[in-house]
């Protein structure tokens, strides 16, 4: 779409946004930059067998951070008028006047950086919008349909697709205009299970940054499939005995490890404060040098894929551990400026309401040279994981948690009773230097991961299967 | 000009993050248009807030955000069928074509015919002006962005703890006891303080409305120390409804204690330990048993309390309440979302189910007796397993005196509660406790369990909630609970 379209939507001119950040750098500011989002939600909720709930929700607004130095001034106006524009730009400015740059240089933000070109991670082949909502009712139902003929025990589902589009138009007090369309479709089903008197429940879920063609018959088996697999296992599982033991993580979902244990602490704005377990680190060897691992707004259709972050810069791809090394920390404007080197297209936010921060994308470990079988076959006793739910990581100590659904003892080599409900507890940099064999499967899960850093942001993560030598599993 | 002009003028220009009559009528409006465009019943629900925060970094300001936001939700039944809308864009052209499509997007929704507005008696006649309650501080209008500098400024301490500090003496107020003269340096201190005012005004077509209006006045700071060359956070916060009850000067000290407090932690073996719980994280437990007595949860078989009401099926210490209409404390409501009258009820007496929150469309489709349609202020009551008295100062370090060895928790980190059968597991941080005092702080330990055999092992609640919490709920005492490590 035409960059006239996006000024259009938001009723606003070029010289008037010129206004905007002039204003906003009236008492004395080095940047600023406005952020205008048109976004529709929409949903549709099947429960009881009907699909007899749903509804629709419009969000409008532009948001104006001013930067004096490092520190920033935020205020958001949820109409496009021009008097409410120049109230919130007056707002934001305040930060300038309560600041003053210590060694007084002159403060340079860095533009978009000279080696990325704006790619095309995304696109929306039919528009949720340009469909009538009814058209997508028979399609939960199907889904129900499905997973109550592959499995008698179902006797709950409840199952949301939602979707939003989101029109974007950035603008800067350096000059750069930038519009982008932003599609996201998720699909999700919950399944009650009974069996004796006995209930256990699985879900499944997928996202994409797409337009109403990620709905397919494949997807639909895809998701069946996994909402019914391993229920036996789930009824008969039991919670390991708990302590410090081996556990191989399983490709895809695992790289919940990466998410919480590594990806938050590699975060910049922790960094520049010193507040990272990796503060001061880079170039330094902090894993095995068959170890890489990657940020990527670039993966085609991908949930955490970004055109360009909410500060106009480019989606890209960063490395942050390479071989082994600590290669680079994921930056918005404010942190590259502050280390000296481009930013990395990780500022991003949850809506216009929200400053823009450091912010994980499609988040994965790549390949190894090891396969699964020989890493489970290399464990006398441990644990095999691969189904989770929510993490979290204490930033200054390193040490993660995040909670296992489900998986299996390892024993003698194999696969043998399975496990649930248990949480395991490390230390970023100790688990990551206690990862000991890599596998070549790796997987990027296409669930509705969504994490929660003071915003809330869609991601996505993956990992081939991993063997981390030694972390506290939680048990009886 | 002085602060009553700039009130005149905030008031003029409706900046103050209260609702104007003229918006008001906006709302009205487009629940007429909802009706007119052939709802058969509908509620509209307008909310209006502001909120200002200043944040420090190292005592110097590093973030100041200014957030004010008005939206819709009109909820909308026809033909015995139900959805749920909102919008920020609110001039009132939008607001006919929002309601109209809201209206025609309903109807291609199965029919669901339980889906009703509470009957109009059920709900509250009480809430007028939004201010019955007393949870709006008049004071809040005269805050300058001036005042708001100063109050986080004031809070901060970096500056004054230069680096290598020693640590504060034995008669500081550490949390758990004294940690020696190991040394530390201060990587970083945040601070923030915040205020906001919220505004909601709910109508119903059945003739319903009701206002609740609150302030609130927030303080929190996050210090992060290096000793070792490993690094410690702690955090600390306080809130409350009125400027004046806000208690300044106190979360860096109290995050700095806690940060140092954890220096040097042990492992521990795991193993069956008495666990007391602090009153800063104690809700975290009870968090799961309130939410498996939702109605919905109970009805998609996904609670592990279904068939519990009027059951007993927690020990005789566990009394929950909820103190809804509790004048000028945080979480006391007149209305829920639906409008329905909320009053002082019993959650748990003594291990009895006596309430499950059921709400107009539950109650219809499971065919019980409606109740609220969620908790507002839980009290969990004090209680001592033997039996005796509760002193009157009845908390943590009473505990940890009277139960003489066990894992003392502070902080949760991570980890979940399956909602179908209540097993739970929780990375946790803490301290070891032996002979009635705190040992060591431990690391990488997680506590793992069923909530029905959890809360059957409470050995004593205190007395101790901290005021500024919705949610009462003191320290916890339990015995045999399983620690991993």
């Amino acid at each position: 779409m035409e960059k006239r379209y996006y000024l259009d939507r938001f009723k606003v001119s070029v010289p008037q946004l010129e206004q905007l950040t002039g204003t906003s750098l009236s008492q004395g500011g080095d940047y600023a930059d406005l952020y205008f989002e048109h976004t529709t939600y929409k949903d549709l909720l099947l429960r009881d067998h009907e699909v007899s709930s749903g509804g629709f929700h419009i969000d409008y607004g532009v948001g104006i951070r001013v930067l004096k130095g490092d520190k920033t001034g935020y205020a958001y106006s949820e109409n496009t008028e021009m008097p409410d524009m120049l109230c919130a730009a007056r707002a934001a400015a305040q930060i300038a006047q309560a600041n003053v740059i210590p060694d007084g240089h002159s403060y340079r933000i860095p533009e978009s950086g000279p080696c990325h070109r704006q790619g095309t991670f995304y696109r929306a082949d039919e528009m949720w919008s340009d469909s009538e909502t009814r058209t997508f009712i028979p399609i939960l139902k199907k889904l129900e349909s499905m997973i109550l003929a592959r499995d008698s025990r179902a006797v709950k589902i409840i199952a949301r697709l939602s979707w939003s589009e989101s029109y974007i138009m950035m603008f800067n007090s350096i000059g750069e205009l930038t519009c982008d369309f932003r599609p996201i479709g998720s699909l999700v089903v919950s399944v009650i299970f009974s069996e004796n008197g006995k209930n256990e429940n699985k879900t499944s879920s997928r996202s994409f940054r797409a337009g109403a063609e990620m709905i397919t018959d494949k997807l639909l088996e895809e998701m069946t499939e996994e909402a019914v697999s391993g229920i036996d296992a789930r009824f008969q599982a039991v919670r390991p005995k708990g302590g410090k033991m081996p556990v191989v993580m399983g490709a895809g979902a695992s790289g919940i490890l990466l998410h919480e244990a590594m990806g938050h602490a590699f975060e910049a704005d922790f960094n520049r404060k010193g507040q990272s377990v990796f503060a001061g680190m880079t170039g330094s060897k902090i894993c095995d040098s068959s170890i890489s691992i990657v940020d990527d707004g670039t993966l085609q259709g991908n949930r955490g894929a970004c055109n360009y972050d909410d500060e106009g810069i480019p989606g890209q791809k960063t490395y942050m551990v390479r071989e082994g090394v600590l290669e680079s920390y994921l930056h918005d404007r404010i942190s590259a400026r502050w280390y000296g080197v481009p930013p990395t297209g990780n500022g991003r936010r949850e809506s216009f309401r929200f400053n823009p921060i450091p912010r994980m994308r499609a988040t994965y470990m790549e390949n190894g040279k090891a396969t699964k079988n020989d890493i489970i076959a290399s464990v006398r006793k441990g644990i095999y994981v691969d189904e989770f739910s929510n993490g979290q990581v204490k930033i200054g100590e390193g040490d993660f948690t995040f909670y296992v659904k489900s998986g299996f003892l390892i024993e003698n080599g194999h696969l043998t009773a399975p496990v649930k409900d248990i949480n395991i507890i490390g230390n970023g940099p100790e688990a990551l230097a206690d990862i000991t064999a890599v596998a070549d499967d790796l997987i990027v899960d296409n669930g509705t991961w969504t994490c929660g850093k003071d915003q809330n942001v869609p991601v996505s993560c993956g990992i081939p299967t991993v063997l981390v030598r030694s972390l506290t599993v939680g048990g009886e | 000009m002085d602060k009553k002009e700039k009130n005149i003028i905030k008031k003029e220009k409706n900046l103050t993050g209260l609702i104007s009559e003229k918006e008001k009528s906006l709302a009205l409006r487009c629940m007429e248009a909802a009706l007119r465009h052939g709802a058969d019943q509908a509620r509209v629900s307008l909310n209006k807030s502001v909120l200002d925060s200043y944040s420090m970094l190292n005592g110097e300001l590093d973030k100041v955000a200014h957030s004010a936001d008005r939206s819709i939700f009109l909820y909308v039944f026809a033909d015995g069928k139900y959805g749920t809308f909102s919008t920020n864009m609110l001039d009132e052209t939008e607001l006919d074509r929002f309601a109209a499509q809201a209206v025609e997007s309903v109807k291609m929704l199965a029919e669901d015919r339980y889906r009703t507005l509470p009957e109009l008696s059920r709900t509250a006649c009480d809430a007028v002006t939004g201010r019955e309650l007393g949870l709006y501080d008049e004071s809040y209008e005269d805050l300058t962005s001036e005042d708001r500098l100063r109050l986080a400024g004031n809070e901060c301490i970096f500056k004054d703890i230069a680096a290598g500090t020693p640590l504060p003496d034995e008669d500081s107020s550490c949390d758990a006891g004294t940690q020696g003269s190991r040394r530390f340096l201060v990587i970083s201190e945040e601070c923030e303080y915040s205020d906001s005012v919220d505004d909601n005004f709910t109508a119903d077509s059945h003739g319903f409305s009701g206002r609740h209006t609150e302030t609130s006045f927030a303080i929190c700071s996050e210090i992060t120390i290096e000793a070792g060359g490993k690094k410690y956070s702690g955090y600390w916060w306080d809130s409350s409804p009125y400027l004046s009850g806000l208690h300044k000067g106190i979360c860096s000290e109290t995050a700095l204690n806690k940060a140092v407090s954890q220096i040097g932690p042990e492992r521990h073996r795991g193993g069956k330990f008495r666990m007391v719980v602090d009153r800063s994280v104690s809700s975290r437990l009870i968090s799961p048993v309130i939410s498996a007595l939702n109605a919905a949860s109970i009805q998609q078989e996904s609670s592990f309390l279904k068939d519990s009401l009027g059951k007993k099926f927690f020990s005789d210490g566990l009394t929950l309440v909820d103190l809804a209409r509790t004048p000028g404390k945080p979480g006391s409501r007149f209305f829920d979302t639906e409008g329905v009258a909320t009053h002082d009820m019993d959650i748990i007496r003594n291990g009895t189910v006596e309430t499950w929150f059921v709400n107009s469309y539950m109650a219809g489709k499971m065919g019980i007796k409606p109740t609220i349609e969620g908790v507002s202020r839980p009290v969990l009551m004090p209680y001592h397993a033997s039996g005796h008295g509760i002193p009157d100062s009845f908390g943590a370090d009473e505990m940890i005196a009277e139960y003489g060895s066990g894992i003392y928790v502070t902080g949760f980190n991570g980890g979940n509660c399956n909602p179908t059968t209540g097993n739970f597991s929780y990375g946790i941080e803490g301290f070891a406790f032996k002979n009635g005092k705190v040992t060591h702080p431990v690391r990488e330990m997680i506590i793992t369990g069923n909530m029905l055999e959890l809360w059957n092992g409470l050995l004593a609640a205190g007395n101790d909630a901290r005021a500024c919490t919705r949610w009462q709920i003191p320290s916890l005492c339990f015995g045999d609970v399983h620690f991993s490590a």
